[in-house]
């Protein structure tokens, strides 16, 4: 009888021991759940991919480490070394650019995956209603890339945004027109505002309404477009009715690859196309114009070129390229730096509990130089926007993009005016 | 706004004009012959461009020599959809109808991407690029072939229609089916060269767009709208009416584009629509 | 008496789910199917009953939509009573586009009402009042049934059934009154209909005032639930085809028809996304459309009605047997 029971009981300890040693050790490689919510199908659905590149990177090198970019944070490999080493799994989901689909899918994220935090959606309308659904869980929402200054005035707690945003968006094309002037003479002349009539173009429209007179410009036309369009003959005839110097444009991609063709089709030559990001900065845009996309000047948030004073920029786009046969765009390159951000914040809260993550993103302060955007670093104010961000310029020449503004960063000099179509080679 | 920018204008709105007449006479063709509004007819130009992008990409053939090639795959596809599917709904209710050619619209777009991913693809120094100067209004060499070819391709249609016995067999068939039946003429067969011949115009005209068009799967929803509106005005079933109804729409969307603001440049061709259904319903040529 | 036994049944258990499970994921779900399978039986009214085919009922979802949230951004109005004037104001607009356009026969009207629609769309992205297209956000502030906005999911639950319920309750008294059986009237004999007197143009223009205002509240729900709305997500030709899409699967002119419709399609369209739509490939769009082809082809009737037949078909087989066990 005690035999038995002296069996029975070292059975027992041995059993609990092995499964503590189980759970402990299931502990050790436990995973932290994020959840992303992009376009992956439909309208969006090319971007969206680029995106999701882009997030796989960052969390592979979390995971699995990367030898050689000892400055950025994670680049061990060890997973998230606060939470012992557990490693970053997305849970993708696609919201077909359908602001209900992404609140559906945010709702799913958040109650059946059991994600720790949410990371998306690139378009403002959708993640308008996604992070609405988090905001009223209580689940930290990440957004990386959605420009449209609304977001951030809603008075959320829950809502963080790393990029800047289309107030600060429009405000850099104006800086950039106002010390070109100041610095080699030029001026900008007659300006009109060519945008399409969604939700980020009407935005835009309105901002640069606002600030053309503070900024003296001779803003005398502001047409807007429907972007899913046959043709932009009227567009264009417009533009040249009003015989403006500088366009500025705001576009997605199949419209900004049309206008352009347009633009040469009807010999329309102003001296210079100042866009907005978007259609002019997507991987195709070079790729499908060719030289038919030379001068122009986009606002961007990333490039290549500066490098020089970041070196993470280069190092890490070549591991993106290297898999992926592309290199980073203003779009994809913040999506990293999302990820990367608020894998940051779970590993100082040391904890996946919401309100933890929560405190732990709004005490975030990262430097520039741990990041490969050429922002000064990432700082959320209180209503949760990114303060450290900023834009660039940079000036398609050579079939690459060139950064040409902030000045100090520049990697050339702007080319202006563009040289009519049939001045060119 | 110079008399010279009205011109142009106008000049512009012919040609694209003339791409919508081209899509639009196959989808009242198929209406006319069989009574379906086939809501899948953008993604038959859709398949007519990667046609031309993917024989040019991979071959560096000119989209203008290919064209012969793509119309006659659109035409074989065109059948086989009829074959496969449309055969089984010629007799449901209309609204089955409708949900068939709508998910048929769905999935094509699904299939180009899976296949060849959402990137936009463009077709780069073809033989037709550049512009011209012809008194003095600047037209793109693409538009202006793209416009002539929907011209002679609407004549040879319209020949076609008149003067051959086929032809006969399928304005007949298009009249009164039944009577049609009676003389001999087998209907299925009928709608089968229907389909066909409205599949293989919307892809010539893919062909001439995709000299200057951007390409990408879902591109036919940006011109299926326009195309319904097309073959309304020009009254369901008459190719003359769809080929001069397209030029007036491309006229009327880019100039009243011009004159009230590209924002509501379909909102004109929208209300212009309205009116006709209000007043003429039959359309211009329509039979009442 | 199966029938009724089934619907009580399905009914009972619908009032109960959310007491079966809190799992918000779950009763989103449902929620979603309960707001499609009302839009759809609003469709239905017009569509199924009256036949009149309209593939443009999101301009009526749309403005009821705008509607209610415009009066409560703007003038503080109470969404309760906004959502009732959003229903109003379709009602009242869809007179206008009844008395110019039911003179037109199937094809012509299906394509006037998705003009119609697209303008209304066009009219809303380019109205700064209306907010244009950047949309408009409604406060979370306020939350409770007064303000008609939750934070838990299984008041809206109970919002869209009750809504449900009610449109199902006005398509029977509909079905069962004399407006009903002219409805019937005019759909299968339209000349035999008019010769012996019945004003059809005004029996029309009930239907679609019903459908425009039963579709209208549909609207003011969404806005309450998603707390955002712009002319994409409200006013596109997308939604129209959705809601006449509900109502042909399922059984177009059956009360239940849309319903059923609504669930099936519903939950292929999350089951798809869920599970194939995060590779990215498109899969559960091809996967979404080619069940919508088979049922469209295969199933005329939809799904209800392919139930009736074969139910009617097994009795006709069992008749002469049992007549036979009778001898």
């Amino acid at each position: 009888m005690r035999r038995t029971f002296t069996k029975a009981l070292l059975a027992s300890s041995i059993a609990i021991g092995l499964g503590l040693g189980v759970a402990g050790f299931a502990h050790a490689q436990a995973e932290v759940k994020i959840g992303v919510i992009y376009p992956l199908t439909g309208p969006g659905a090319a971007v969206g991919a680029e995106l999701r590149s882009a997030l796989e990177l960052a969390v592979d090198i979390i995971n699995n480490g990367a030898p050689g970019i000892a400055e950025l944070p994670f680049s061990a490999g060890k997973g998230l070394p606060n939470l012992k080493g557990a490693k970053i799994k997305l849970v993708f989901a696609d919201h077909q650019a359908n602001p209900q689909t992404g609140a559906t899918e945010a709702e799913r994220l958040i109650t059946q995956e059991k994600v720790v935090a949410i990371v998306g959606a690139y378009n403002s309308a959708v993640t308008a209603t996604a992070s609405q659904v988090a905001e009223r869980a209580g689940i930290p929402f990440l957004n990386p890339e959605s420009s449209s200054a609304s977001l951030t005035a809603r008075g959320f707690k829950w809502f963080f945004r790393t990029t800047p945003h289309d107030d600060l968006f429009v405000h850099n094309a104006f800086e950039f027109l106002k010390e070109l002037e100041a610095k080699r003479g030029i001026k900008p002349g007659v300006v009109v505002t060519l945008n399409e009539n969604g939700l980020w173009g009407t935005e835009t429209t309105k901002l640069q309404a606002k600030l053309a007179p503070e900024y003296k410009l001779n803003l005398v036309k502001q047409v807007v477009y429907p972007a899913k369009t046959t043709q932009l003959t009227s567009e264009v005839q417009t533009l040249k009715a009003a015989a403006p110097n500088l366009v500025l444009q705001s576009s997605y991609t199949a419209d900004a690859i049309l206008s352009m063709k347009t633009y040469k089709e009807l010999g329309f030559s102003p001296d210079m196309i100042l866009a907005n990001n978007a259609g002019f900065t997507d991987t195709d845009f070079i790729k499908t114009l060719g030289k038919d996309a030379e001068y122009v000047i986009t606002r961007e948030v990333w490039a290549l070129d500066l490098a020089s004073s970041n070196p993470l920029i280069k190092q890490v786009n070549d591991l993106f390229n290297s898999r992926y046969k592309i290199n980073f765009t203003g779009n994809s390159s913040r999506t990293f730096t999302g990820l990367m951000v608020i894998a940051d914040a779970i590993n100082r809260a040391g904890s996946t509990e919401p309100e933890a993550v929560r405190k732990a993103l709004a005490a975030t302060d990262l430097p520039g130089s741990k990041l490969i955007m050429p922002w000064k670093g990432v700082k959320f104010d209180a209503t949760g926007q990114n303060t450290l961000g900023q834009g660039i310029l940079v000036q398609i020449v050579d079939g690459k993009y060139n950064t040409v503004w902030p000045f100090a960063m520049a990697a050339r000099e702007v080319v202006w005016p563009m040289p009519k179509w049939d001045q060119r080679k | 706004m110079t008399a010279e920018i009205l011109l142009q204008t106008l000049a512009s709105g012919v040609l694209i004009g003339l791409i919508y007449a081209l899509v639009a006479i196959g989808l009242t063709m198929i209406f006319g012959v069989m009574d379906i509004v086939n809501f899948a007819h953008g993604e038959f130009l859709m398949l007519g461009m990667y046609s031309a992008f993917w024989l040019f990409a991979l071959y560096a053939l000119d989209p203008l020599l290919t064209l012969p090639l793509t119309v006659l795959m659109l035409f074989a596809f065109g059948m086989l959809l009829y074959k496969l599917v449309i055969k089984r709904i010629v007799a449901a209710p209309m609204l089955s109808q409708i949900f068939t050619t709508f998910g048929l619209m769905i999935l094509l777009r699904g299939v180009a991407q899976f296949l060849w991913k959402p990137d936009f693809r463009s077709i780069e120094n073809s033989w037709v690029a550049g512009s011209v100067k012809l008194a003095g209004i600047q037209l793109g060499k693409p538009q202006l072939v793209a416009g002539v070819g929907a011209v002679v391709i609407t004549a040879v249609i319209h020949a076609f229609l008149t003067r051959t016995r086929l032809g006969a067999a399928l304005e007949a068939t298009a009249a009164d089916k039944e009577a049609a039946q009676l003389m001999g003429i087998d209907s299925h067969r009928m709608f089968s060269l229907a389909w066909g011949i409205g599949a293989a115009c919307a892809g010539a005209a893919g062909v001439l767009l995709a000299t200057f068009f951007p390409i990408f799967p879902e591109v036919g929803a940006n011109f299926i709208l326009i195309a319904f509106v097309v073959v309304n005005l020009g009254g369901f079933g008459s190719v003359t009416g769809a080929f001069w109804a397209g030029i007036l729409v491309g006229v009327i969307e880019v100039m009243g584009g011009l004159l009230l603001g590209p924002q509501y440049k379909t909102a004109v061709v929208l209300v212009l629509f309205l009116a006709v259904l209000m007043f003429r319903p039959q359309g211009l040529m329509g039979k009442a | 008496m199966n029938t009724l036994k089934i619907t009580a049944g399905l009914a009972i258990a619908a009032a109960l789910l959310p007491f079966a499970t809190s799992n918000p994921t779950h009763l989103n779900l449902a929620i979603l199917v309960l707001m499609a399978a009302q839009l759809g039986v609003a469709w239905n009214l017009l569509g199924g009953y009256a036949g009149q085919v309209s593939l443009g009922h999101a301009a009526f979802y749309g403005i009821g939509a705008y509607t209610s949230t415009m009066l409560l951004l703007n003038f503080g109005v109470n969404p309760w009573l906004g959502m009732l004037l959003g229903g109003v104001t379709a009602a009242a607009l869809s007179f206008v586009f009844g008395w110019s356009c039911f003179r037109l026969k199937g094809h012509y009207f299906a394509m006037a009402t998705i003009a119609v629609a697209e303008l209304v769309q066009i009219v809303f992205t380019n109205w700064d009042y209306a907010g244009s297209a950047v949309g408009l956000t409604i406060p979370m502030g306020q939350r409770g049934w007064g303000a008609m906005v939750f934070a838990d999911k299984a008041p809206y639950y109970w919002l869209a059934l009750g809504l449900l319920t009610l449109t199902l309750g006005v398509t029977i008294a509909v079905e069962r009154s004399h407006v009903g059986y002219y409805l019937r009237a005019i759909k299968d004999e339209p000349d035999a209909a008019r010769s012996i007197g019945i004003d059809i143009a005004r029996y029309k223009q009930i239907a679609l005032g019903l459908s425009a205002f039963f579709t209208a509240l549909g609207g003011s729900l969404y806005a309450q639930k998603e707390l955002y709305i712009d002319p994409n997500s409200v006013l596109s030709t997308g939604l129209s085809i959705k809601m006449a899409l509900v109502s042909i699967l399922g059984g177009v002119g059956t009360l239940f028809g849309p319903v059923v419709g609504a669930v099936v399609l519903t939950v292929i369209e999350e089951v798809t996304r869920v599970v194939f739509g995060g590779s990215g490939r498109g899969t559960d769009t091809i996967i979404y459309a080619s069940l919508i082809v088979v049922i469209a082809v295969f199933y005329p009737n939809g799904l209800l009605g392919w139930l009736r037949a074969r139910r009617a078909q097994r009795q006709a087989e069992r008749a002469p047997l049992a007549q036979q066990a009778a001898r």
